[in-house]
């Protein structure tokens, strides 16, 4: 048992919420989905008056849990902790492998990064603006940045690290040591801080400046004229805003919009393991037949959440492709064809919009003009 | 190996326009990934690199020395040329200065590819490839 308070109580899913991975006994397992629902139920009572479907909002302070406040200090030891390839299990892979600061924090790749030997199967989204999102994750399974930095580091097919092991390795070297005695109080490099420090580091990825944000503010000369009919377009005969509105352009709800299926992936074994591994981690009793990217389902087993998916933020658009959950559209005008034409096939979540050739062009020029921030730079750290 | 077949396909679209250079970064973790790369080396020697290489992929993780010789066999190599190739390292200062190059880079995993400065990391398919050099070219006109 850990004698610390802080850690404690923290977040009391945190623990069970980062091994599921590891195959909990399903007891524990069914309370964590219950903690889980009960948590949503609470967010739902109190879910702020005043935002609607449709309704886009400005760049506001950032979410911090009172949990978790931010320092200077602790954004910095998560700044070099997020750099840090001792967090994957061969010392090949940081988080800024998948997330990586040039390619607009993802991987440019239609399929994540993966542990050597094995192959990821979701495309890796991005970090930029992750504060404000209320689910982590394609599938949604971690509630917040917290709870989300320890998924991948223990996934057989992402950084594979032991999480005991990890906090070992992390207390090996002094000078993270003095580190965690500066911003925790004392010398425990808990997995707990750990991933404390790395959401406190992630929580100042904003987007610097988007033109839209700009407009929003009130600078209506923000927008340049086909950006603005596309903006109209996107909050009215495009439907865009219905899913992606707030701050964060995302309804944070999931959908099954049925995007076709990447036959490439599909035939690739290494990815069919990954897909019968997790699918049997989340007890889906027929894993070994899985053929197809379940979604949400694996985490809420409930029927309409069969190939849900997040709807994801669209700030920074222009430079987060691939796009969709498997990477299978490379390109915006793909995207907008694909939501042109009503989703994929059987969905009912989607209509066909019949945009003109000039509404889908500038559709797209607001997608990359008006969501497109300056040039997050990061002034890399020296990891110890 | 679908990197390889991709590489392949690459070499034959943009013929004259690419030049392919292969570092090797044999992963530290396995026990036979320096042997391995040895080995293509090797049959790289008797003009059977992508042979040896496609062998090696489809073949693991049988990459001891005995599964080596047999897959040299199989290429139809000069046994005896093979086996001292094995037997001295021949390759063995090549692959270090490839690791010590991947070092300096930032490499860490494979495969990571460097077009014309600009670096990808993980195995891409032909259109991503395409993309790239099409922007590449077209820098350099």
């Amino acid at each position: 048992m850990r004698n610390n308070n802080t850690v404690k109580q923290f977040k009391p899913s945190l623990r069970g919420a980062a091994a599921t991975l590891q195959s909990l006994p399903t007891r524990l397992l069914r309370l964590r989905l219950a903690m889980t629902v009960v948590m949503s139920l609470l967010m739902l009572a109190f879910a702020p008056m005043g935002v609607f479907a449709g309704h886009l909002e400005s760049f506001k302070s950032v979410p911090v849990p009172e949990q978790n406040p931010q320092t200077p200090e602790k954004i910095e030891l998560g700044k070099k902790l997020f750099f840090d390839r001792r967090l994957s299990g061969d010392g090949t892979m940081s988080c800024a492998t998948c997330h990586n600061p040039e390619q607009a924090f993802t991987d440019g790749l239609e399929i994540s990064l993966n542990y050597p030997t094995t192959r990821n199967w979701r495309n890796s989204p991005t970090l930029i603006n992750v504060a404000y999102q209320q689910f982590l994750f394609h599938d949604g399974r971690a509630r917040s940045l917290e709870e989300q930095a320890l998924f991948p580091m223990m996934s057989a097919f992402e950084m594979n690290r032991n999480l005991d092991f990890v906090e070992e390795v992390i207390r090996s070297v002094p000078e993270y040591v003095e580190e965690f005695k500066k911003v925790f109080g004392d010398g425990d490099t808990a997995r707990e801080r750990i991933a404390m420090a790395i959401a406190a580091f992630e929580r100042t990825l904003v987007s610097i400046s988007p033109p839209l944000d700009r407009y929003l503010k009130g600078d209506k000369k923000a927008l340049s004229p086909d950006a603005k009919k596309g903006y109209d377009i996107f909050i009215g005969k495009g439907r865009c805003a219905e899913c992606h509105d707030g701050v964060s352009l995302s309804d944070s709800k999931f959908h099954a919009l049925n995007a076709p299926e990447n036959v490439e992936q599909e035939k690739d074994p290494r990815i069919a393991a990954t897909r019968r591994f997790v699918a049997k981690v989340y007890h889906y009793e027929d894993f070994r037949n899985l053929k197809e990217d379940p979604g949400r389902y694996l985490i809420t087993k409930d029927r309409k959440d069969w190939k849900a998916f997040r709807t994801p933020t669209l700030w920074e658009i222009s430079r987060t492709g691939p796009y969709m959950h498997n990477g299978i559209f490379r390109t915006l005008d793909e995207v907008i064809e694909f939501f042109d034409q009503g989703g994929g096939k059987g969905n009912t979540a989607l209509k066909p919009l019949k945009l003109s050739l000039k509404e889908k062009k500038q559709l797209k020029t607001f997608l990359a003009e008006a969501l497109t921030g300056e040039e997050i730079t990061i002034k890399y750290p020296k990891v110890p | 190996m679908e990197v390889s077949s991709t590489l392949k396909k690459i070499m034959i679209s943009y013929d004259g326009k690419v030049r392919l250079v292969i570092k090797n970064v044999p992963y530290g973790y396995r026990q036979y990934s320096v042997a391995s790369a040895l080995a293509a080396l090797a049959a790289g020697d008797q003009g059977k690199y992508w042979e040896m290489h496609d062998l090696l992929f489809a073949r693991w993780p049988q990459l001891d020395p005995e599964s080596l010789v047999r897959y040299a066999r199989e290429l139809g190599l000069d046994l005896e040329r093979f086996k001292q190739s094995m037997d001295s390292k021949l390759h063995k200062d090549a692959i270090e200065r490839d690791l010590k190059l991947g070092d300096e880079l930032h490499v860490y995993m494979t495969p990571t590819f460097f077009i014309n400065g600009r670096k990808f990391v993980g195995e891409m398919r032909y259109r991503e490839f395409e993309k790239i050099i099409e922007e590449e070219v077209k820098n350099a006109k």
